[in-house]
């Protein structure tokens, strides 16, 4: 705040151009933010699918947290952060991670959002991070537990770090290519679902423990469960870029086409 | 065209989850072949009883028959085949990338065959005149064309009773005379049409019965022509008759409401008579 | 605003400043996660629970935390029981069975550790309810403020708050909408078929309510966001003298917790 005071001193004699670009936050007009971050806590509502043996839900949330990086670019961290926090202070009785739950929405939105943005390198950094949380923990050296982030992970990493992977994909969701918009979706999806599903994971074995025994016999169950998650969003992600796309109304590819 | 009653509803009361009570013991019968319009003012009830009458809601007392199925056993993807309900914004239903697809979708999920799909996607873009259109993406047409493709999805379904909410509101006069063609059409072919509306001049030309709501009850259910005739009663309830029938009603009209302009001209000219003769001998 | 989960009552920690509260939610979070015996996290729970009744919160929703999660709580339970790999045995059961890990025994630690964890997610359940049940939004966000989170982020809290219930009846029209065109109940059907449902709730909400966003800019705009003035507050809030001893014994534990885990 107090810089915002310095700089008004010189400003404050010429005409208030400026308040559009303190409007935006990366980018991204704040009504935009805004809104997104009510649709989040809106989707938050709305169950989706069951986790076995724990009596939990998940909620759509996880779609829009897997589209949010190319509807919104990196502001999509911010916005998922609003959303997950007002959640929290409106239903703050659902959340397995507690307080906490926000970071795991905001790291999903940020990883894919940067790449939009072409900070990949940034994006790498992210990742990297996360991978590095979940495999600093003695949980994750016991049998067979390389297995659970593997299939998704695997495929960020190659979309961040593979350089001819990771401009055809930037390209064809910022063309809108009819066709090949699908595929680079579904990468992009997966890099947002799967550091959103990493980093639930490393703060699971983090806060209880859970050990190989849980996670490698539901392994093939929660493969599938992202895949359907990833399925649905790319179709999802699809749907609303055109949509946005075609209805002239303002998102990220715009700004960073 | 028979009597055949379509939907009956009975004694309903609906109370929603927060309390507010939003109907307190309807009784009515939509019979085949009715034009029936719901008036009222905001918030007397007029959109939750037609959300009783495919099952969005159900009563919290009373029953609602529809064809002769009890709304409260039915769920609300199988009733949309017996009555389509279009709501205000298009754009709350659509959501494909084509015109043709967007049709297709609400066939689909209810488990067509392929062919049935085509050949009733093929009837409802002629019916609409959309063919110019089908592979265009809906978000990128004028409302009034997002409109006519919303309709085109529950037509689609071919139910026989057509609910339409507010379909007026928000087009200029050309969108509205557009989207009331269309509706005009399906009553002629035999649809049975509700329509929820503000619009008093709208229901003077279309409706042939008009159902006025207030708080929760349905006080008056005429043809237009008889219940716009108390407009004093009418005022009260803040809606407003055409100002042609209006205008008949200060001149001393009182039999029953005069609804349009060439009723109007022709009740006047038979008040001035001789006048009229005069001028017309002195031609 | 959209209506909170708060219970207006007058008690001890309804008084309490929210940013103290705030502090003392982080601590007790933070305490948690370092403790990883089931004593001292009994310790912990023990004053959440004495908070709650003492706030007067209702005691039902503490049993539906409980019944909600027992079967997470029972696995969590039930894999250190079974598989810590502790000393003192307590309980012989079988032969070891290598392929699944199992020694064979129960250990002391096993049982331990395994009441720790439990105890821990307890905690975590039940200590945003009594934050958030203890104080109203408006205070919430306030703390938030003075806590010199940027104020563009509050900003888009309590703006998102706000949009809330028009968006939320929205979510509700688009379902019916979409009932209305035979799109199955979003509640029935298997997986598959609900998931694909969502797709005809949420690409319609999203584009809606970005259609909207030009309206939300120059009511914001008109509201002259980003103005650079010092901001002043309708709602002013102190710290007591309770206050910052709540704030000083939230440090004091923080750092006996740290003490007794690694000192």
């Amino acid at each position: 705040m107090k810089d915002e005071r310095s700089t008004t001193q010189n400003t404050i004699d010429q005409p208030s151009r400026r308040w559009d670009v303190k409007g935006r936050i990366l980018g991204i007009p704040i009504s935009l933010v805004v809104i997104w971050a009510a649709l989040f806590v809106t989707a938050s509502a709305i169950p989706a699918l069951p986790v076995p043996g724990m009596g939990g839900v998940i909620t759509i949330n996880a779609i829009m947290t897997a589209i949010s990086g190319v509807v919104l670019g990196p502001a999509a961290a911010v916005a998922n952060m609003a959303g997950g926090i007002i959640s929290m202070l409106l239903f703050p009785f659902g959340a397995f991670l507690g307080p906490l739950s926000f970071l795991t929405v905001t790291v999903g939105g940020l990883v894919s959002g940067l790449l939009l943005a072409n900070r990949w390198k940034l994006a790498g950094v992210v990742e990297l991070l996360v991978v590095a949380t979940w495999f600093v923990n003695p949980d994750s050296w016991q049998t067979l537990m390389w297995i659970v982030p593997l299939p998704y992970t695997a495929v960020t990493l190659l979309v961040i770090f593979f350089p001819p992977l990771r401009h055809w994909a930037r390209k064809q969701i910022l063309s809108l290519d009819r066709v090949r918009i699908w595929p680079a979706m579904f990468l992009y999806v997966t890099v947002a679902h799967s550091a959103e599903f990493l980093t639930t994971n490393a703060m699971v074995n983090w806060m209880y423990d859970l050990s190989w025994q849980y996670w490698v016999p539901t392994w093939l169950y929660w493969v599938s469960v992202d895949t359907v998650i990833i399925v649905i969003s790319t179709i999802i992600g699809v749907g609303v870029l055109t949509g946005l796309h075609r209805a002239r109304l303002p998102h990220a590819t715009e700004i960073y086409r | 065209m028979a009597n055949k009653e379509l939907i009956v509803v009975q004694d309903v009361c609906y109370t929603y989850p927060n309390g507010v009570e939003a109907l307190r013991g309807v009784n009515l019968v939509i019979n085949k072949g009715d034009f029936c319009a719901i008036v009222g003012q905001n918030g007397s009830g007029k959109t939750t009883l037609a959300k009783h009458f495919n099952g969005l809601l159900k009563p919290t007392q009373g029953n609602v028959w529809v064809e002769g199925y009890n709304t409260t056993q039915c769920r609300v993807s199988e009733m949309s085949r017996l009555v389509g309900y279009v709501f205000q914004n298009p754009d709350d239903m659509l959501f494909c990338s084509t015109v043709e697809e967007e049709i297709a979708f609400g066939l689909r999920m209810l488990r067509f065959t392929k062919e049935e799909i085509n050949h009733r996607v093929e009837n409802v873009l002629e019916l609409l005149k959309l063919q110019g259109l089908r592979t265009q993406h809906p978000f990128a047409l004028s409302l009034g064309d997002r409109q006519r493709v919303a309709v085109a999805c529950v037509l689609s379904l071919a139910p026989e009773i057509f609910v339409f909410d507010e379909p007026t509101t928000g087009q200029d006069h050309l969108g509205a005379l557009s989207i009331m063609s269309v509706i005009q059409e399906l009553h002629t072919k035999g649809c049975t049409i509700v329509i929820i509306t503000h619009d008093m001049r709208l229901v003077a030309e279309y409706a042939s019965r008009v159902i006025v709501m207030n708080r929760g009850q349905s006080i008056i259910d005429a043809p237009p022509a008889v219940a716009f005739k108390n407009y004093n009663f009418l005022e009260e309830l803040s809606l407003r008759p055409p100002q042609v029938t209006q205008l008949a009603t200060l001149l001393g009209h009182d039999e029953h409401a005069i609804l349009n302009t060439k009723d109007f001209c022709n009740w006047l000219s038979s008040r001035i008579k001789p006048n009229v003769q005069n001028q017309t001998s002195e031609a | 605003m959209a209506t909170s989960a708060f219970i207006p009552a007058n008690t001890f920690l309804h008084r309490l400043d929210a940013r103290s509260k705030l502090i003392a939610l982080l601590t007790i979070l933070a305490i948690a996660m370092i403790l990883d015996h089931p004593v001292y996290i009994l310790g912990l729970l023990g004053i959440v629970l004495f908070s709650w009744l003492a706030a007067r919160l209702p005691l039902n929703f503490l049993g539906n935390i409980f019944k909600y999660f027992s079967g997470i709580a029972l696995l969590i339970f039930c894999i250190q029981l079974f598989f810590y790999p502790g000393e003192i045995y307590l309980l012989h059961l079988s032969r070891p069975i290598p392929l699944i890990g199992f020694s064979g025994y129960i250990s002391l630690e096993g049982v331990l550790y395994g009441l720790a964890l439990i105890l821990r997610l307890i905690v975590i359940l039940t200590i945003a309810p009594l934050l958030v049940m203890t104080t109203p939004l408006s205070e919430l966000m306030l703390a938030l403020v003075k806590f010199k989170i940027p104020y563009r982020f509050a900003f888009i809290l309590t703006t998102a708050m706000s949009l809330l219930p028009s968006i939320q009846n929205r979510a509700e029209l688009i379902q019916q909408a979409q009932l209305c065109r035979g799109v199955a109940d979003f509640e029935q059907g298997n997986l598959i078929l609900r998931l694909r449902a969502s797709a005809s709730l949420l690409i319609p909400l999203i584009l809606g309510a970005f259609r909207d966003s030009q309206t939300l800019e120059v009511a914001i705009s008109s509201r002259a966001f980003g103005a650079p003035v010092q901001r002043t507050y309708l709602l002013e809030t102190h710290l007591r003298p309770v206050d910052y001893s709540l704030i000083m014994a939230s440090g004091l534990l923080l750092l006996f917790s740290l003490w007794i885990r690694w000192g």
